[in-house]
């Protein structure tokens, strides 16, 4: 991360339009990319947590989700920083900003449901919304495409391929690789934690 | 400069946070495991 984040901060060239300020889009892309992953983690935990009622599932939902809505956090806050130099604003309801906030929402709502219904109803309650939070992502993607909007369009992820010089392309690419490495080593750790918390209250029930 | 100071800085912070909780977290669960082990070497 320290390597990526010099080599944004140093070394890659200044953007014509936007001047320093577009750096910020190494720490946001990657935050974005981040959250997306974790996601997909809470979305496929959810299914094979309903679906064969594994417990090991639902501590990976859980967990998944915890970082999505830390990702999810840096993504509106970073993308907000910028957007003051850059738009003069820090916030507008933008369709992009607006469908983000919102994804930021339906998993702090299931961080709340986890936390006030613990035990196997508030996790089924949770995996619900863990599935239909995920129905987001397509929006918040295709919102800056098919209609207007103040964010930039995508310019990694373009069926054309990305659209930035490899100066700014080779260290966003080792941000978001940085990035996706520190939620699968935090991941891990959350995911443990909670195996082991588990056993310990099944444990303290069983007494 | 300013505002990319601020926002590396912030999302640095986010993650030391989220890093702090978890270390929290693996010290209640350390007590936990205390309170729960059997009474061994209790007199």
């Amino acid at each position: 991360m320290l390597v990526g984040a010099a080599w944004a901060l140093l070394a890659a060239p200044d953007e014509v339009f936007q001047g320093f300020p577009q750096r910020i889009m190494y720490v946001h892309v990657p935050s974005v990319m981040t959250a997306y992953a974790a996601l997909a983690v809470v979305f496929v935990g959810s299914v094979l947590f309903l679906w064969r009622r594994d417990a090991r599932m639902d501590r990976l939902a859980h967990s998944a989700a915890e970082l999505a809505v830390l990702f999810i956090t840096m993504t509106l806050l970073s993308g907000a920083i910028w957007g003051k130099p850059v738009w003069g604003t820090w916030w507008t309801w933008d369709a992009r900003l607006t469908t983000t906030l919102i994804l930021w929402f339906i998993y702090v709502g299931y961080l709340i449901v986890r936390a006030w219904a613990p035990g196997s109803r508030g996790a089924r309650a949770a995996a619900v919304i863990g599935i239909v939070g995920v129905l987001d992502i397509p929006l918040i993607h295709w919102s800056a495409i098919l209609l207007r909007t103040l964010h930039p369009q995508p310019t990694v992820f373009r069926p054309e391929g990305p659209a930035l010089p490899a100066s700014m392309l080779a260290p966003l690419v080792v941000n978001i690789v940085a990035f996706l490495v520190m939620f699968v080593a935090l991941l891990t750790v959350r995911v443990r934690q909670e195996r082991t918390l588990s056993a310990l209250v099944e444990v303290l029930e069983g007494r | 400069m300013g505002f990319v100071a601020a926002a590396y800085l912030v999302v640095a912070a986010l993650f030391v946070g989220y890093a702090l909780t978890l270390i929290g977290r693996q010290r209640l669960i350390a007590e936990l495991a205390d309170a729960v082990r059997p009474d061994q070497g209790r007199p």
